[in-house]
Order: structure tokens, then sequence, then C-alpha cells
């Protein structure tokens, strides 16, 4: 029943054996011990395991890792620039945009994919832009500002 | 969650009420059922899977028919035990009158279906037992209706009295 | 203490871990020869247990161990206790059911774990949870908490599933207060359940060693210590110096994970059986079964007013659902956290309030962000503005006539509670400013003319942090000393490990302490590192809930610097051949007074460990102080919040389109933790007031219980918030801070109601207030006009 999949995890060619079940969370979690993605739900509801699937967010929990077989996937282990952070990490810390830590990984990814999808970034557009990511901490606030900061940097960059 | 309906059968009330006793109608009539056995006179062991929402299970359990007024009422009700989705409850208290003539005979059904669910199924798919124990109703009287009609393609047109059609 | 850093908005330490996905949760580790649990959980909310079926699992594929309720009896493991022990108005005890770690004879909520299975894998342990199977006799289901008293008992010793009738002030002087009024407004409540949902699922790792007996336990946990305490002492694990409890990263608490669960402890227990570590992470669907819930109050109050709008007397009674059983500090939520709190900021001389708890077939219900002090917030702020509606009062006048004023402090509620300091005035000024309080009917005219429904709605609340002065909280009946330890270790070197028995999960402990002991030594933050959570490296502590943490924890290592200055001085004194009268301690230096001789700390941390010519009879090596720190009072945060609202009238949707919080939490370390601190908490509150409940169907059954059905706010459900301070510092810690985690949580309910209320036109709503509720009231009042 072991199927293997190949994939470009962070840069790095990946061929792992996994069950036809496997879920693309557990693929990076349990054998690829990239435990930076989380995973807050079992419905698909709360963002926390939010990866990059060929550059789209995409909510790790709910597609098996068969069914990426063949992408390229970027987790929080992969954004930074040879040790330098990602604009969208050095904002939420500059703006507080985390506390718990936990949901932090899934808001980052998405919000990236958010500011790479072009829309203008206005407050109520990246608050909609998010809402697929739950957050009980932070109340959202400092998450809008950081994503507003690293929306400009990205675009000047 | 209480639904009530109506429908109009072409067939005679003894017709429609020896079906309502045939264990293998029911079987038929009873979508995702695998298994209807007689236990005992008016108990039946069932299994039968089935979808409520995201939540798919095998449900082990029985069927009792109560409250026996031949040709005219009874009650059918069951339960089921589905391992870790938890269980369902449900049934229907079924009424006949007869509508026809004695050349072309009718019988008017009447059923209140009740349905509860339990444990994981009440959790993630609660809100939807309204619309899944609706549509396991409307299968079941459809196929019921076709095959004492026997016929495979009919219409059945079912009345929503109470609660939502 | 007078450094930049007291009051700087220093960036988190601990954020680069976290950002680069480099935290390291309970869910995160892994160990050699780890099994994983899965537990059966009951379907039903009621029910006697007739016999279990377990063989089909133990011979499940990789399946090591089945344990089942029954076999928690064999072995005679203690059940999980209550905390603290109240009393009723005749003076008996409170009714405590036994409450086992798996049920073995009788489930008394749904999804309350009857057997565990172990496993070589995780979807082995998963698949065979299919193969158990258990046979109940399912029982009637008390569910709801106004009728649960007049209800089928639950336990049989326990008549009208009552655990206490408990009272609080007096009740002839609120009796004659309310004879004698003038106006008397009266309001009915039900303050509703919530599920606390903090974003990490609650984990365990539990690891028993065969050779050394000693028994490692990883958990979710806001107090480690209280956890070992309770499975040493009360469940009877394992011994105390054989039980390592270590919360590593926790991804939010806001009480959830205070309190000691049925899963931790079982495979504690069961790792011991089977000697091989055990994990079990919850799923979602467990979390919101079994995570302690919050609030569920019903309530009727009654306010007392003279002809000017004076307070003369409150009465307040109250009934507050327990679930099945007795979580951690269940017990003290709805008494000594809400009827003290009733006084609020206002100088009512007489009140009196009765809380009957009841028990019913529901997850048990425990302290949940602001524990008992949202409620009593809650009741008392919807019954002012009530009142204020029903005397044509500007609500914020009429607060301000009752205010307790900032010369009248200490004050002394009538409510057990001496409040230290305030300026409650100060913040519903600079409230009322921030808002634009003056300007709200022009914008209420602009929304009429849009076609839409504009509101404003206050919310002065207060509350009692700093959980909590020992000697006061052991004659209300705490279980234990609500101190907090802290100790400063510093290295050779000049760095410093900083231990403390608060645990941070969120509130960024290892920036705002790590500023602290920065400020207090001189030693640059850099050089600080703050471990927090591993039962097996700090001294007990009593964990972080109640906002405590600085106030508490924050004080515990104020005192420790004071104790390693001290030390440092003696050792600066003896190098720099000096009494230690002549020294003088100042930004990280010891200096011989009215000289140019001086040895920075770093120099004396190096000479602490490495000298060879101490004095020992007089001075010992080493510069490592610890401290025990039992606050003498409660602290006191209170502040004003303003919510305004536009309702679309044709959809009932509730727009909050500002909201303004002011709150004084005395003295601010991190202004920037802080306001985050209030931002969480603000959203928290407008959750509870507009979109979240809990809801059990009268079979007991959770309907709420998916993130498909329990709404929770999300960022475009929420404005951008505007926060202000006021500061009148803590009186009685060295610190001067109050805490802060709570207050969002606390304030922001009554406003957001208030506000709804006000763009109606109406008085009575409960939470949450959602469009549905909204327009169907809105409908409602059309209709009967």
């Amino acid at each position: 029943m072991s199927e293997t999949v190949n994939l470009i995890v962070n840069g790095q060619d990946k061929a792992v054996s996994c069950s036809a079940n496997t879920t693309l969370s557990q693929l990076l979690r349990e054998h690829l011990m990239l435990t930076g993605t989380h995973v807050g739900c079992d419905t698909s509801q709360c963002g926390a395991c939010t990866v990059h699937v060929d550059g789209k967010a995409v909510k790790s929990c709910t597609i098996l890792a068969v069914q990426v077989d063949g992408s390229e996937i970027t987790t929080i282990e992969g954004i930074a620039n040879q040790g330098e952070q990602h604009a969208m990490q050095a904002a939420f810390k500059e703006c507080h945009g985390l506390q718990c830590g936990f949901c932090t990984p899934g808001m980052i990814m998405a919000s990236i994919d958010l500011v790479q999808s072009g829309m203008d970034l206005t407050e109520p557009e990246i608050r909609e832009g998010l809402e697929g990511n739950i957050c009980r901490c932070t109340g959202y606030h400092n998450i809008v500002s950081a994503v507003a900061s690293a929306g400009q940097k990205m675009r000047e960059a | 969650m209480e639904l009530t309906q109506r429908l109009e059968i072409p067939v005679s009330n003894q017709v429609v009420w020896d079906a309502l006793n045939d264990p293998l109608i029911l079987m038929q009539c009873l979508p995702g059922c695998q298994r209807f056995e007689a236990t005992a006179e008016n108990c039946f062991e069932m299994t039968v899977q089935a979808k409520v929402g995201p939540v798919k299970a095998v449900f082990k359990g029985e069927v009792m028919l109560t409250e026996m007024d031949p040709p005219r009422a009874y009650r059918i009700s069951g339960q089921g035990q589905g391992g870790v989705a938890g269980f369902a409850k449900g049934g229907a208290q079924v009424s006949l009158v007869p509508a026809g003539t004695v050349a072309q005979p009718a019988t008017l059904m009447t059923y209140v279906v009740i349905a509860t669910v339990g444990g994981k199924l009440a959790q993630v798919g609660g809100r939807l037992i309204n619309g899944a124990a609706r549509k396991i109703a409307k299968q079941f009287f459809t196929e019921f209706v076709r095959i004492v009609c026997k016929q495979e393609a009919m219409d059945v047109v079912i009345e929503t009295i109470q609660g939502e059609g | 203490m007078s450094n930049e850093l007291i009051g700087a908005r220093v960036l988190r330490k601990e954020d680069n871990r976290f950002i680069t996905g480099k935290g390291r949760y309970t869910d995160d580790i892994n160990l050699a020869g780890q099994t994983y649990a899965c537990f059966v959980r009951s379907p039903h909310a009621h029910a006697n247990i007739k016999g279990f079926h377990i063989s089909a699992a133990e011979n499940a594929p990789g399946v090591v161990a089945v344990l089942t309720g029954l076999q928690v009896l064999e072995d005679g493991l203690g059940g999980l206790p209550c905390g603290w022990m109240l009393h009723s108005k005749d003076g008996s005890e409170m009714k405590q059911p036994m409450h086992p770690i798996m049920a073995g004879e009788k489930v008394n909520y749904a999804g309350e774990p009857v057997a565990v299975v172990i496993a070589d894998t995780y979807e082995q342990a998963k698949n065979a949870v299919e193969q158990v199977a258990v046979d109940y006799e399912v029982l009637q289901a008390v569910v709801d908490t106004s009728s649960a008293a007049e209800q089928a008992d639950i336990y049989p010793d326990i008549p009208a599933n009552t655990c206490y009738n408990w009272e609080l002030g007096d009740a002839e002087a609120t009796s004659q207060g309310l004879a004698e009024a003038a106006h008397i407004t009266r309001i009915e409540l039900i303050n509703n359940r919530l599920i606390p949902n903090a974003m990490e699922p609650r984990a365990a790792i539990a690891d028993y060693n065969t050779g050394t007996e000693e028994l490692i336990l990883y958990t979710t946990s806001q107090n480690p210590h209280l956890a070992r305490l309770i499975f040493t002492a009360f469940v009877q694990i394992a011994p105390e110096h054989k039980l390592r409890v270590i919360a590593p990263d926790v991804g939010g608490g806001f009480g959830s994970k205070i309190f000691v669960y049925s899963e931790e402890t079982t495979i504690s227990w069961a790792s011991k059986k089977i000697g091989r570590p055990i994990k079990w992470t919850a799923e979602r669907s467990e979390s919101f079964l079994t995570d302690a819930h919050g609030r569920d109050h019903h309530t009727m109050a009654e306010l007392a007013l003279d002809e000017e709008g004076n307070f003369l007397a409150l009465n307040v009674k109250t009934t507050a659902n327990m679930g099945a059983y007795l979580s951690t500090f269940a017990s003290a939520v709805p008494t000594y956290l809400y009827g003290t709190l009733l006084a609020g900021q206002y100088r009512t001389p007489s009140i009196y309030v009765e809380v009957d708890a009841v028990f019913t077939n529901t997850a048990p219900v425990d302290a949940y962000r602001g524990a008992g002090r949202p409620e009593a917030t809650y009741v008392l702020e919807r019954l002012v503005e009530k009142a204020a509606s029903e005397l044509a009062i500007d609500p914020a006048e009429l607060r301000r006539r009752n205010f307790i004023g900032k010369d009248q402090f200490p004050y002394q509620t009538p409510v057990a509670l001496e409040y230290d300091i305030g300026d409650y005035e100060a913040s519903l000024d600079k409230a009322l400013e921030m808002s634009d309080y003056a300007g709200f009917a022009s914008r209420k005219d602009a929304s009429q003319r849009a076609g839409k429904l504009r509101g404003i709605g206050l919310s002065c609340y207060i509350e009692a942090c700093g959980l909590a002065p020992s000697a006061l909280a052991g004659s209300l009946g705490a279980g234990v000393g609500l101190w907090e330890s802290g100790e400063i270790r510093v290295n050779p070197t000049g760095s410093v490990t900083v231990l403390t028995g608060s645990h941070s999960h969120g509130q960024g402990h290892e920036t705002t302490f790590a500023q602290l002991v920065s400020a207090k030594l001189g030693i640059p933050i850099d050089d600080i590192d703050v471990v927090h959570g591993d039962t097996g490296k700090m001294d007990f502590g009593l964990g972080t809930y109640g906002s405590r943490s600085l106030a508490v924890g924050g004080s515990a290592l104020s005192r420790a610097a004071d104790k390693v200055i001290a030390k440092g001085t003696k050792i600066a004194a003896h190098l720099l051949q000096t009494d230690a009268e002549n020294i003088e301690f100042d930004a990280g230096e010891f200096k011989v007074i009215d000289s140019n001789e001086g040895k920075t700390i770093q120099e004396i941390a190096f000479a602490a460990y490495v000298n060879h010519d101490f004095p020992i009879d007089e001075l010992e090596p080493g510069l490592t102080e610890k401290a025990f720190y039992d606050p003498v009072n409660f602290t006191y945060p209170a502040g004003t919040h303003i919510c305004e609202v536009e309702i679309d009238p044709d959809t009932g949707v509730t727009e909050i389109t500002k909201f303004t919080a002011v709150d004084d939490f005395g003295t601010l370390i991190n202004p920037m933790i802080v306001e985050g601190q209030v931002h969480g908490g603000l959203v928290q509150g407008i959750g509870q007031a507009l979109l979240e409940n809990c809801v059990y169907d009268t079979e007991g059954q959770l309907v709420t219980g998916s993130y498909m059905d329990y709404c929770m706010p999300r960022a475009d459900d929420v404005p951008s918030f505007d926060v202000g301070m006021t500061c009148t510092p803590c009186t009685h810690n060295p610190v001067g801070a109050k805490g802060c985690g709570e207050a969002g949580a606390i304030g922001s309910p009554p406003a957001v109601m208030n506000a709804v209320l006000n763009a109606l036109g109406q008085t009575d709503m409960d939470m949450p207030a959602t469009s549905e509720k909204v327009w169907q009231a809105i409908q409602n009042a059309a209709a009967s006009n």
C-alpha cells in the first residue's frame, strides 16, 4: 500500500515512501520532520497547516501527499533566504503579529500568497484575505499591520 | 428533528400494509442497507452504511415494528451504533387511509419521521441531520412506492405537511 | 530601577523561533520507541456502562494495550481533584463527584473517555479504537443550567444536582436599599457558554523509564508544577521526585490549559504499565468535547437607585453550570472570582449575591480568560446601562456619578475586596475623548440617513488580578498558596539565566522578564535568557493564569534581583577592600561612594565563581539568588471600553465601526506586548458578544463541535482597535504592575452588547448578538409598534 511521492521541498528533491492516505501535513511533519507546519483542526477551517504548493497557499491537512506528487512545496522553514528572514517573517516580529506562535507559520504562508496575489492590500482586503486562518491570541490587529507592512516591502523589492 | 409528509400510492391499503411488513422490501427501500434479518416477531437486525455530512459509518442495530394497527398504522423505529461515529436513532409513525375506489384503489400514506444522532455525528454532522433524514425518508418512500407499484421509474410526489420540506 | 528598558517596546526574544518554524510544541517532540494513544469516548451524555468488548482491538495490528475505565478502578487511582473548597451558606462543604480519569461504570458527559488504545503507530491506534465496543444503558441527560436543580439527580449522593449554594454580602442591608429606592432596574441575563479554542490542541507525551523509575511528562500546561503536584498527591501516578513535567512551547491557553485532564493522566499511568513512551494529541473535535468550557451563567439582578441616580444596593442571583465534574479551579470561578467583583468601579454601599452551582451532563466548566470577572462585569455593566436608559441619564454620567473617587483609596467594597488604587474618571475621560463620544449624535444621524442603525455602548470594568495573596486565598478555600518563585543565575561570564515558575504560552515572558531583570541588573537584555515550564529546572511555581505573571512572578524576580545586588555588593566590598555600606549599585556597576573605584556586575559575577580568597565564613561563592513572592493583596486593573456599532436593519449584521479601550494596568514594562494582550482579549470578548456560543441539544450532544458550527472570530469579523493607557501603579508590589492578560475579554462583551442595544433602542438581548437574533429583534419591535 506504500506509494512513493516525489517532491521538491524547500528547494530540495525528496522521494518519500508513504501510504496512500497520508496527508501532506503528515508527510511534512512525520516523514520530513518539518514540524513548523502545524495542525490546528480536523475540518480544514483553521489554516495553521498552510504551506505553498507550486507557489499557492494550500491547507496541507486536507490534501493527500500523492495528490501533490511532482510539486514544489514551500514551508515556513523554507522561506528565509540564506539565513535572512523573509520580509513577512520580519514584519510579523516587527509588528508583534504573533503571540503563542502556533498559527503563525500558516498565517505567514497565507499572507505571502495574499501579497503575491496582487490585491491592493487595504485593511478590509487583508482581513478578507486572511479569513481562512484563525488566530486566537492577537485579535488580528497586529497581523493586519504586519501584512500591510511586509506587502509594501515585498512590492518595492 | 421532526418531519411530516404525505403521499398517495395507487394500490390498495392491504397491498401497502403487506409491503410495510415485508423485511425484503424494507431492506430494498432503506438506502445503504446491507443486512436486514428478522430476529423475532416484528424485530429485525440490520446493518446500514450511511453518511451524514463528513461522517460516514456502518451502523449496526435493531429495527422494531410497534403500535401495530393492521392495516391502518404502525411505528417503525430503529437505532444503530456507528462505532466512533456515534449513534443514530430514528423512526416513522406511518398511517394509511384508503383513498381510491374499488376499481382504482389508492392509499393515502402519512408519516412522521423523527431522527436524533449522538457522538461525532452530532458534533460535526448535527446541523446536517435534518437534510440527511429528509433525504433518507425521501429515498425510502420513493423506492417503497416503486416496489409496491412494480414500476421502477415511476414519479413519486411527496408533500411536506410539517417540518422543513 | 530607573532604566529606559522599563516601558520600552522591545521586540520579542521568542519570536525568531516561531516565525521560522522552529518552535517546539509538544506534538513536535518524538521519542525513541514511542507509541500512540487514541481514546474511546462516550457518545452518550449520561449512561451506565454495561460492558466493554476489547478483545478485537487488543488483537488488531500494532496494538500494544487496551485499557478501560475498569482497570482504572482496579488500580485504585484517585480522581482528578478540584483545588478550591467552597462552602454553602448553611456551612456545608460543596459536593464533589468522583472524577475518574476514565469512566468504568458510568459516563456523565458526551466525549468522556472510557478506554484508551495504545499502538505502535497513530493509524493503528485510531483504527483499533473502532474495534472497541461498549454497551451502554442510556439515561436521561440533564443539560439546561437554569432548570438543572429540578431535574433527576445525576449522582445519587448529590441532591438537586447542586454543588453549593453560596452567598456573599449583606442580604439585609441590600433588601433595605431596595426598599428605599426611588428606582429599581432589573435584568435577566444568560452569560453564554464558550469553548476556549487555544489554537494548539492539548497534547502530551508520557515517558516512563523502567530503569530509573522516572516519569517525564511533556504536556500542554500553563502550570506544570501544579500538574506534578496533582499527579503525585491526588492521582498517585508517581512520587514527586520521580516525576518531571515539561510544558515546552504551548500554543495558547486562555485558562483551558491550567487544568489537569484525563488524557495526560491516563497516558502517564499507561506508560508505566507498558514501559514505553506514549504520545497523545487531541484532534480539534476532542478539544471541543473535553477542554474545560467557560462561562454558562443564568443571572437575575436588580440595582436600586435614589432620585439622583446614586446606586443604593445591588442584588444578584446566579445559577452557574459546573458541567459533569468539578474541574481543577471550577468552584472558585463563579464565587470568589465573580461575586467579589460586583462592586465594579462603584460606591454601591450594599451588595448581596447568591450563586447556585449545578451539575449537568456537559463537559466540565472552569476558568476561561477572565474567569468570573467577565461574568460580573457583564451583569453590572448591562444593568448600569439599562438603568441609565430607564432614567434618561447619559450612561457615562451615571457611571461617573457613582465612581469611587481617586482620593478614596484604599477602598473597602461590600464584597470582601479592598482596592488599593485607581483613577476611574481618568480612564473614562480618556476613552470618551478617544472615541469622540461627543460626536456620536452626528454620526448616528449620518447612519440614519444611510438607512443604518448606529449605537454606542460603554463598559467600565474592574478585575482582581495577581492571584493571589496566599493567606486570603487560603481563608477562602484555596488548596494551595498562590505565591510565585523566581531565580536569577548570574553565570561566571556575566550572562544571566532567569528561571520562573510562571509559564509563557504567548504572553512574551521571555522578553518582559528579561527587560525587567536587565533594568534591575544593568546587564544587556541579549545576555539574559528566561527559562520556564520544566519542573526539572526550576523551583516549585504556580504557573500562569489570572493575569498574574508580571505582578507575582515578575515581583519574585524583582526580589531575586535585589538579592543578587545585595550579594554582589558584598563581593564588591571584599574585592574593593571597603565596607558594603560604602558600595552603591547603579546601572550594572558596583561603585565605591565618592570615588572612581568600582566593578561591573560582570566582573563581580566572574569573581563570585573563580575567586580564591573569599572569607568563607562571611561570604559564599556564587551569584545565584531566588525569591518566593507572596502578594499582600490582589491587583486591580480597571478601565473603560467604548464600542460603536452600525447595524444593517435589512440583514441584522452588526459592524463594529470603532472600539476604544483605555486601561490602567499600572506600570508597563513592554507596552507593545501589553497592547497585544488587549487586542487578543478584545476579540475574545467580541467573539462572545457577537459570534461564539456553545450549544448542547436536549440529549446532551454538543452540536457546536467544530469550526463549522462554533463561530470563531476571524480577521474580517473584527476591526482594528484604539488602545489607550492610564497609569496608577500598584501600591503593593515592587514592579507596580497590575496585569493585562484578561482585561480585553472582561471589558468588551458588555460594551458591545450595550452598543447593539443602543442602536436597536432596546434593553434586553442575550449574547451572542448574531445577525439572525438582531434581525429578529428589529422585526419584533416593528411588529409591536
